[in-house]
């Protein structure tokens, strides 16, 4: 069966791929993130706007492409999502 | 010896915990829903908020016997079961995705008791309900268990099923002799069935999540 992925979800991977991918501390590139990301360029841009927004993504000046770190907003909004995740399973349910 | 008014002082201290577990899984629930939108976390919350005031109604009922309030009619008691099996219809369909099917069935279980039956009929059909969505939970919560082999999915499934027992014992003691031991029977198993449940609560409160990042 399909299990369809909440905008949560989508937000969760995508900060995700932002905190293990930034191994040498210099930011992820968009493409990374689109491939977790797992949509459309379109809506993806859109996303990341509000993700930088928001202040979860900081957006670093490159000198041809942007990269992207996770803030420190977004480390605890991770944290949060991963223990109501663990929650829910606990009783059984998906986010 | 236990004496009935005794009986009845326990039965009351075990309700009123089961008001506090109840109320605190809804709000850990409620603060997911908050931050995650989640619809199976909203459901979850609802299902512990019905099941709260169940208790709490079947609580006060039974002070009301004790100190003498004018609160004690079966009425109310039927609809502590209401709640109570309302509380349990959502625990038993957080599983199930198709909201819709759930929305019918929860208007359809709503509606139900304007059918003219006796208190005491109603109160027999209510826990008859409870005792199979909580048997569906329980078989919801083992399939899962059985993809995440997660230990505490075991763990609310063990205490559903002892809640299950207990909501076996509720209805039984409507049809049988032995009232007072079958009811305390059936409020001791619910309650180590809702402690168990609280466990998520716990490992909740002990990593102290602090939610400041919502979008």
């Amino acid at each position: 069966m399909a299990q369809y992925r909440t905008q949560v979800r989508i937000i969760a991977d995508v900060l995700s791929t932002a905190k293990e991918n930034n191994t040498e501390g210099t930011g992820v590139g968009v493409t990374t993130l689109l491939r977790k990301g797992n949509m459309s360029y379109a809506r993806f841009s859109k996303l990341l706007s509000e993700l930088v927004g928001s202040g979860l993504l900081v957006e670093l000046d490159g000198d041809k492409i942007s990269k992207y770190v996770i803030s420190q907003k977004g480390i605890q909004f991770l944290d949060a999502y991963f223990a109501f995740e663990d929650f829910a399973q606990s009783f059984g349910l998906r986010l | 010896m236990t004496t009935q008014p005794d009986m009845g002082l326990i039965q009351n201290i075990l309700q009123f915990i089961g008001v506090f577990v109840s109320f605190s899984i809804a709000y850990v629930a409620y603060r997911g829903v908050r931050q995650t939108e989640s619809s199976s976390l909203l459901r979850l919350a609802t299902a512990f908020i019905f099941l709260g005031f169940g208790f709490l109604i079947e609580g006060l009922v039974g002070l009301g016997n004790l100190v003498v309030l004018p609160i004690s009619t079966t009425e109310v008691v039927v609809g502590g079961l209401l709640l109570e099996t309302t509380g349990y219809f959502f625990l038993a369909f957080s599983h199930v995705v198709d909201v819709l099917i759930s929305k019918r069935l929860g208007a359809a279980l709503l509606v139900f008791p304007v059918i003219t039956l006796t208190s005491t009929q109603l109160a027999d059909i209510l826990s008859i309900l409870s005792f199979y969505f909580v048997l569906y939970g329980v078989v919801e919560t083992v399939y899962s268990y059985a993809r995440t082999r997660k230990p505490d999915t075991l763990l609310i499934a063990m205490g559903l099923s002892l809640i299950g027992v207990g909501t076996f014992f509720q209805w039984l003691s409507l049809l049988y002799q032995y009232v007072g031991v079958l009811s305390l029977l059936q409020i001791i198993l619910q309650e180590m069935g809702l402690l168990i449940l609280f466990t998520p609560v716990l490992s909740f409160a002990v990593g102290g999540v602090k939610v400041n990042g919502t979008v």
